[in-house]
């Protein structure tokens, strides 16, 4: 089986981040975003997956040949040289889905986060017999997104509605579609939207299916639902694999702590927090709802809380973040310094208090 | 002591590196600072094209910590055109600002130069070089340092000093003093002898017998030795301070305009003051027009040879277009910078700004610094910081007054931003690869 796997364009909102990395290579829960969506699609069997980009290709190749030795899947790139919208990839991709097997093709956003029932997927899309199926998940705010309309038995898609005004469901569009080799002679090669003309063209002719999609789900293309998201995300790994999670005095809720990362005496770990790898906690430190990326150190008596910090930053002895604080790569947090929602471009050291939500370039 | 034609004079011009030039974002996100195109050069251009005018210049070094690629192609292409080998040095590690100097001083003394000018690429000024050589050779010291008289406010920004009235020996230096010593600061421009060398050797060995009292930081304790070890030799506190007084330092003051290009706001005015320099050395280059077959010029404005300008536009004063640009029917353009490949479309209006590459900026919108044009003085940044804001817009630091100096002054963005139809934007900054099709003020786009 193949897939695609739509990565666009520049990362923007998760800046300073994507200052240093391209978005599908930023880490989430210790492993770049884009490696969970690769090992989910290897988990069902596919052995081929594009990635649709149009931006530093040279540094996701890179990336991609390690992931490929290590999971013995084929990852290629299929590079777009002006944006081409949400399905005009799948044209420009056509020659690497279509194998002539008939077999029908993934395709996922690369910001999304969930728990990738693919294999139900299948089952679902054998099911009904139609030409497409998309995974819908139920938000709370349906107005901030692509709404779908479905007949609520069988899934039958009836319209899309984009950002609707007044409330016609509470389903969006989840980002995660299965479809017939067939759905590609719909989509020219041009920038096109796929859910304003292809899928509207597809549930016309009564061919596209929508699954619910069962578990978490969060678009983490934005530091505040990047955090909310860590949450369910090891809120779901505690059901599925706990063994994975880190235990022990010093640990409270659900905590992924890299084995090759450091925790020192006297700290108080999580919830919902993930250490990544060559990451030295000293001792005393205090850390809640956060992201510690690769090779962080922080000091001692610091307190981190609902923030991310990046690659090889360190946070200063009694150093207090907190409230979305933002850290790019190699930010150094003087001691006993407060920040309060700083956004800390990359390779700048922090020698007075952010008391306020602030961009520091 | 007369000059000698055979004597050679070796240029090194001090670049710095990535990870020194967060000042200069967002510019610096994509080109390293000394390229930043000044009045439609890049930065360093203007100290190396003074460079040539020194007799007998045999070799110009950059030096830096930028990678090698990064200058290759500029280094081939100024050799060159001006006719003089440029070449730029890597430096694997900080020495500091003499330290830098002495790390290369086999490559430097190949020529065996009998002067050796030292430049710092981020200032603006008329780099009276010929002149301070030829002084630097009456004082017959082992080195010249170009001064020139500031405002006392100002004067605490840089390095200090007090020079004899009359042998015009520096007597006293200083760097960033609390209280107030002197107007008359460092320009950052040096000429030496080679026992420049001696001095900075005899400083470093110093360093390794003297015990150092200086308290650390934590995070500095944790970096390599950078700062501790011997062979990083600084300038200013350790070549320039305790050599004072002793007759081996003078001065050579220019009365001419001097600035330092530290943030982006800057480089704007430095761009007007190096157009208003070739106003007077080769006013050929700056661009002008009555409105009939080109566009209409007001003051000093360069428009490179490729950019296309409509005939009803109005461009200037201090106006710098770089290659490839497309400014449209009926655009207004006053104290600007617009980048490669631009494209202004009809009717809009832009003024201090800096427009990054491939940019566009849509029609009838507006692309501003603060709100009032009149207010653009040191109290501009106060103004702009007392505003009421919205709670949960984010508000920029600044790190100097006057609005040259602040990030909300001058707007600023970064490269292939598209400013739509009719979008006003004011004291902004955006970084690269953003669309706004709203109006924004104050504001800094991530």
């Amino acid at each position: 089986m193949k897939a695609l796997i739509l990565v666009g364009g520049f990362g923007t909102r998760l800046r300073p981040l994507t200052l240093s990395f391209p978005k599908p290579l930023v880490d989430f829960a210790n492993k770049p975003m884009i490696l969970h969506q690769i090992e989910a699609l290897k988990a069902v069997g596919v052995d081929e997956v594009v990635l649709a980009i149009n931006y530093q290709p040279e540094v996701m190749l890179n990336f991609l040949k390690d992931f490929e030795a290590k999971l013995e899947i084929k990852i290629t790139c299929s590079q777009e040289t002006e944006p081409m919208g949400t399905a005009g990839p799948l044209a420009l991709a056509r020659d690497k889905l279509v194998d002539g097997s008939g077999e029908p093709f993934f395709v996922l956003n690369s910001d999304v986060i969930s728990e990738y029932p693919l294999r139900e997927m299948i089952e679902f899309h054998k099911a009904h017999g139609g030409e497409a199926s998309i995974m819908v998940t139920k938000v709370d705010e349906p107005s901030k997104y692509g709404v779908v309309v479905m007949e609520e038995t069988t899934g039958k898609v009836e319209k899309f509605v984009e950002k609707p005004k007044l409330y016609v469901g509470n389903k969006i569009n989840a980002g995660i579609y299965l479809l017939n080799p067939s759905v590609l002679d719909k989509i020219e090669l041009r920038p096109t939207s796929i859910e304003k003309e292809t899928f509207p063209k597809i549930a016309a002719a009564q061919g596209l299916y929508a699954m619910v999609l069962p578990g978490f789900w969060m678009d983490i293309g934005q530091p505040k639902d990047y955090i909310t998201g860590l949450r369910l995300y090891l809120d779901s790994l505690r059901k599925k694999s706990p063994g994975k999670l880190t235990t022990g005095a010093h640990i409270v809720g659900n905590v992924l702590v890299d084995e090759t990362a450091k925790i020192g005496e006297g700290c108080l770990i999580g919830p919902d927090v993930a250490i990544g790898p060559g990451c030295v906690v000293e001792s005393g430190v205090r850390l809640s709802r956060c992201t510690v990326m690769r090779g962080v150190r922080i000091k001692k008596h610091a307190c981190v809380s609902s923030s991310i910090i990046g690659w090889h930053s360190t946070v200063g002895q009694w150093a207090r973040i907190e409230n979305m604080t933002i850290l790019g790569e190699d930010v150094h947090v003087g001691d006993e310094i407060y920040t309060n929602g700083g956004v800390v471009l990359p390779h700048k050291e922090i020698k007075s208090n952010i008391l306020k939500p602030e961009i520091v370039m | 002591m007369g000059s000698s034609m055979d004597e050679k004079v070796v240029a090194v011009i001090m670049v710095g590196g990535p990870t020194k030039g967060t000042r200069f974002r967002p510019l610096s996100l994509n080109i390293p600072k000394p390229l930043f195109p000044i009045a439609g050069q890049p930065m360093v251009h203007h100290p190396i094209s003074a460079c040539k005018r020194i007799p007998n210049l045999a070799q110009i070094y950059l030096v830096g910590f930028y990678e090698e690629r990064e200058f290759a192609l500029y280094v081939s292409a100024i050799s060159n055109e001006l006719k003089v080998p440029v070449r730029y040095l890597r430096e694997d590690k900080p020495h500091g600002s003499a330290g830098g100097l002495y790390h290369f001083r086999n490559l430097i003394m190949e020529d065996d130069p009998s002067h050796i000018f030292l430049l710092n690429c981020d200032v603006c000024c008329s780099f009276p070089l010929p002149e301070m050589l030829e002084a630097h050779r009456k004082y017959g010291g082992i080195g010249t340092l170009l001064v020139i008289k500031v405002s006392p406010e100002s004067a605490s920004q840089f390095g200090e000093l007090v020079a004899d009235p009359v042998t015009n020996e520096l007597l006293h230096y200083t760097e960033k003093p609390e209280t107030f010593v002197s107007d008359r600061i460092n320009c950052g421009v040096y000429v030496f002898t080679p026992d420049i060398f001696t001095a900075i050797r005899e400083v470093s060995s110093q360093t390794k017998d003297t015990a150092t009292l200086r308290r650390v930081s934590s995070v500095e304790a944790l970096q390599p030795a950078t700062r501790n070890s011997t062979d990083f030799v600084r300038l200013d506190q350790d070549i320039l301070s305790p050599l004072a007084g002793k007759k081996q330092l003078y001065t050579y003051e220019t009365k001419d305009f001097w600035e330092q290009i530290k943030s982006p706001g800057m480089s704007l005015r430095c761009s007007e003051l190096y157009l208003s320099q070739f106003r007077l050395t080769s006013p050929q280059v700056l661009a002008s027009g009555d409105g009939t077959k080109s566009a209409i010029v007001i003051g000093d404005v360069f428009i490179h040879p490729s950019a296309k300008v409509h005939p009803t536009a109005k461009i200037g004063p201090n106006v710098s277009i770089s290659a490839n640009a497309r400014v449209g029917p009926g655009v207004r353009l006053i104290s600007c910078i617009i980048l490669d490949d631009v494209e202004i479309m009809e009717n809009a209006v832009v003024t201090n700004a800096i427009v990054g590459w491939k940019s566009s900026i849509g029609r009838w919108s507006r692309v501003q610094a603060c709100s009032s044009l009149k207010s653009l003085t040191f109290k501009c940044f106060c103004l702009v910081s007392l505003n009421n804001h919205e709670p949960g817009s984010i508000l920029c630091r600044s790190q100097a007054e006057g609005v040259y100096n602040s990030k909300l002054g001058v707007t600023i963005l970064g490269d292939s931003v598209a400013v739509e139809d009719e979008v006003v934007v004011i004291s902004s900054i955006v970084l690269p690869n953003k669309t706004l099709n709203v109006s924004v003020q104050d504001e800094i786009i991530l």
